[in-house]
């Protein structure tokens, strides 16, 4: 009996040896930096039009009463301090820990912002969309922004945006580069460096004076944007018109223009919008 | 997870038509189905989030002198507000066969199971939450001689309508001393010892990046222990357990390469009309999930193991408002002390009918933290240094409960009850700040006749904080055997000035329970146990059906 118990025993000693897995402090990390091609397009195949490198979309779905919504902006800028233009980071007040402001705090929230939130089916914040394919916490971002960037793009997108008066006069360009894209065009009114108040992760105190950049303001084009449609080697141009609205500091505003369909994000381009005094 | 289904009427069916040939078998089972007809609410802002909700669950047991098996349909396509997409669905999530031969039960199928006070291991099911979070594989267990006992299991874990990939194996032996030593047992002492091991095994395919640059390499094995003992002489016990994890960098302790740990003493007396409680317990990174896939981790799905609230489970609607969410990730101290005393009947304090008093203390608070960068948590490092004695600088949760039940005549029964909170709405719901509450409750029955009772509750919730003052009145009138109507409303006085209203009529009749009712109820925490879910305002028709059979 003395002796099956001594192997019960040995046996089990060997499977907690067999599931040890500690990982010493400098071996916690593995090298995979995410590969920016230069900037010149790729070379064409013969008879195709001149090929171009996608831009991705994130959309960060984020709120000024969640505590969590500052370490995903650091992702997002970490993001883009590698990718720089090849990633648009759109910041969406929506959804429950938005806020929609008072007489006393500014409001970020918007209610486009409560649609899109509802639409995908989000549940909790921060969150986020890559090129519109599933919710992502922020600590999945990275992975999937490179993911993305490492697909080829069907359609070159350029925007202009000029202020002249109280009318921001819009122009996108597209031109079809591979293949057929069938989707909507939207175009969405970006402001960067609003200061207003953020709640802090980790128990630190709220911030009142917290910059939040990327902020969506308005769909230029509605909620889900415009029917488009381009083949490989069109051009295709929209223009579009906004009023400018008082609570916007015209200095830093931006459009963001992208293409999407059922299969996610095509391609999406972001320009700043010049003034004309 | 349809499939297993069919593959379970199927084996039913074999093992029913076997079973009904044997002598000794029996069969059993419950049906639970809580519906809602929801109406969009503009006073609390509920949504209509649909037509017709339900929660349904149908349970079938069968039993013999050798083999049990049972399964459980749940019908949840259009589920109660106030739980994930995931968990909307409908199927046989639970299947199992278990046999009794000589000293050994093999269960296979799923099942629950729980280690010691459940700080590295505990499977279980609780509905109002939406947790299910039962293992689907195999277990043994042993009792080679009396007093002892060996467990052994593996399986994956359940996490809604899938099957977590990460596979969780684990052993428990426990030995009853009082079993071998005859003197143990002749003077009523009784000494327990018993210990624990979990695995948890992920190939996970999860890329977590510290930076664009660097990803974590991330452990395929996370290991836990668990040692306890306990001792029993008399009306006195005193219990012990002690847990430990391996590094286990996740989501929820931002992705730190650290041991967790969970200590717990508790000591208690009763006899002699005193009963008395006291537990202390330090927690710290004990967060422990079968999924590295944040999506799925967040919230309270797929954990493996669960730490007890040292708190009181309130029962009393306006006492409920703020409960208390144990902190895994981040750890804590908790106390709860609780004194009982029955004043015997005929004496001056007793009076006619005698008189119970209860006073309970609970403490929560950070433990000590030593960011290494600040006050940041840093990924891939330890994260902290932490002083295992040492507090750390907030308290989550402070709460003195005291409760008198007294009999004041043949027919009348009174509970007063005086609740005093400090809530760290911030820690707990990740919003607010400090809540104080001052809590008056009253609760009253009186018995008309053996057939009628009338009871009644008011309670008074004062706070200068979130949205200030509460009141609720409920009536009840029970008509035995069959009859209960209940009306209430809780009223927010302070800032919203919204009436939570809720009528309710129930029908007993042999082992069928109806239940019927129209109301508004409030969005807030849900609660058991330390574990909560954020609950969404909504009002409608509600119609709740249990039987058992």
């Amino acid at each position: 009996m003395l002796k099956q118990y001594t192997y019960y025993i040995l046996a089990f000693a060997c499977l907690l040896l067999a599931g040890c897995d500690r990982i010493a402090e400098d071996e916690r990390l593995i090298y995979e930096p995410i590969v920016m091609e230069d900037d010149q397009d790729d070379i064409p195949e013969e008879g195709k039009p001149e090929q171009t490198k996608r831009v991705v979309l994130l959309e960060d779905f984020t709120g000024q009463r969640c505590t969590n919504c500052p370490k995903a902006t650091d992702v997002i800028e970490q993001l883009q301090e590698v990718c720089g233009s090849a990633l648009v980071a759109v910041g969406i007040h929506g959804g429950p820990l938005a806020f929609a402001g008072n007489a006393r705090t500014v409001g970020l929230k918007i209610d486009i912002g409560d649609e899109y939130y509802t639409h995908w089916n989000l549940e909790y914040q921060p969150v986020g969309l890559v090129n519109r394919h599933a919710p992502l916490s922020y600590s999945e971002w990275i992975d999937a922004v490179k993911e993305e960037l490492a697909k080829p793009a069907p359609l070159r997108l350029k925007g202009t945006a000029v202020l002249e008066g109280n009318v921001i006069a819009i122009s996108i360009d597209a031109q079809g580069t591979n293949g057929t894209v069938d989707g909507k065009l939207q175009v969405w009114l970006l402001e960067d460096g609003i200061k207003a108040l953020q709640l802090m992760p980790d128990n630190k105190p709220a911030d009142q004076e917290y910059i939040h950049n990327h902020v969506l303001r308005t769909a230029v084009n509605g909620t889900w944007g415009e029917d488009f449609s381009i083949k490989e080697g069109e051009t295709v141009q929209r223009t579009m018109a906004l009023d400018l609205e008082p609570k916007w500091n015209r200095e830093q505003l931006s459009i963001v223009a992208f293409v999407y369909n059922d299969q996610g994000v095509q391609q999406a381009a972001k320009t700043k919008v010049e003034i004309i005094e | 997870m349809k499939r297993t289904l069919t593959y379970l009427l199927a084996s039913l069916c074999v093992l029913g038509a076997e079973a009904w040939e044997r002598k000794g078998v029996t069969f059993s089972g419950s049906i639970q189905s809580d519906m809602l007809v929801p109406r969009r609410d503009s006073g609390t802002g509920a949504e209509k989030t649909g037509s017709f909700l339900t929660n349904t669950y149908a349970d079938l047991l069968i039993q013999s002198q050798y083999i049990d098996a049972g399964a459980r349909l749940e019908f949840l396509s259009y589920p109660l507000p106030g739980f994930e997409k995931d968990f909307e669905g409908w199927g046989v999530p639970h299947f199992w066969m278990k046999g009794n031969i000589g000293k050994a039960e093999l269960t296979v199928g799923t099942f629950y199971e729980q280690f010691g006070s459940g700080f590295i291991l505990r499977t279980y099911e609780e509905r109002a939450l939406g947790i299910d979070n039962a293992l689907l594989g195999g277990r043994v267990v042993v009792k080679p001689v009396k007093g002892v006992t060996l467990k052994a299991l593996s399986g994956v874990q359940r996490r809604y309508w899938e099957w977590n990939e990460a596979l969780i194996s684990g052993a428990d032996a426990e030995i009853g001393f009082d079993e071998f030593f005859p003197a143990l047992q002749k003077n009523g002492t009784d000494i327990t010892l018993g210990g624990s091991w979990v695995n948890k095994y992920e190939k996970s395919d999860e890329k977590v990046y510290l930076s664009p640059t660097y990803r974590l390499r991330l452990p395929k094995f996370v290991n836990a222990w668990d040692v306890r003992a306990s001792f029993g002489r008399g009306p006195w016990n005193v219990m012990g357990e002690y847990a430990q994890k391996s590094d286990d960098p996740s989501f929820a302790n931002g992705y730190i390469y650290r041991k967790g740990s969970a200590a717990m003493l508790s000591g208690s007396y009763s006899g002699k009309g005193l009963s008395v409680l006291l537990q202390a317990k330090r927690s710290e990174n004990m967060s422990f999930k079968s999924t590295s896939d944040v999506s799925k981790a967040i919230g309270i799905s797929s954990a493996i193991n669960h730490l007890p609230a040292f708190t009181q489970d309130q029962t009393y609607a306006l006492a409920a408002i703020y409960p208390y969410a144990t902190q895994l990730a981040d750890g804590e101290w908790a106390y709860q002390a609780e004194v009982g005393y029955n004043f015997k009947r005929k004496t001056p304090l007793g009076g006619r009918y005698g008189m119970n008093v209860k006073a309970n203390l609970s403490y929560v608070r950070a433990i000590d933290r030593q960011f290494y960068d600040g006050d940041d948590l840093v990924q891939q490092t330890n994260g902290y240094t932490s002083k295992f004695f040492k507090w750390g600088d907030d308290t989550y949760y402070r709460s003195i409960d005291i409760t008198l039940s007294r009999k004041l005549s043949k027919a009348f029964k009174l509970n007063l009850m005086y609740v005093n909170q400090r809530y760290n709405q911030s820690v707990v719901e990740g919003h607010g700040g400090i809540v104080h509450t001052n809590i008056f409750i009253a609760d009253g029955k009186y018995q008309f006749s053996p057939k009628v009772t009338l009871r009644g509750e008011l309670q008074y919730l004062r706070t200068k904080e979130d949205q200030g003052d509460w009141a609720y009145g409920l009536l009840e009138l029970s008509l035995v055997p069959h009859w209960m109507i209940t009306v209430s409303d809780m009223w927010n006085c302070g800032e919203t000035k919204l009436h939570y209203y809720q009528g309710l009529v129930t029908y007993n009749v042999g082992q069928h329970r109806i239940q019927a009712g129209y109301g508004r109820t409030r969005a807030g925490l849900n609660c058991s146990g330390g574990v909560c879910r954020m609950v969404p305002a909504y009002t409608g028709w509600t119609l709740s059906y249990n039987f058992n059979f």
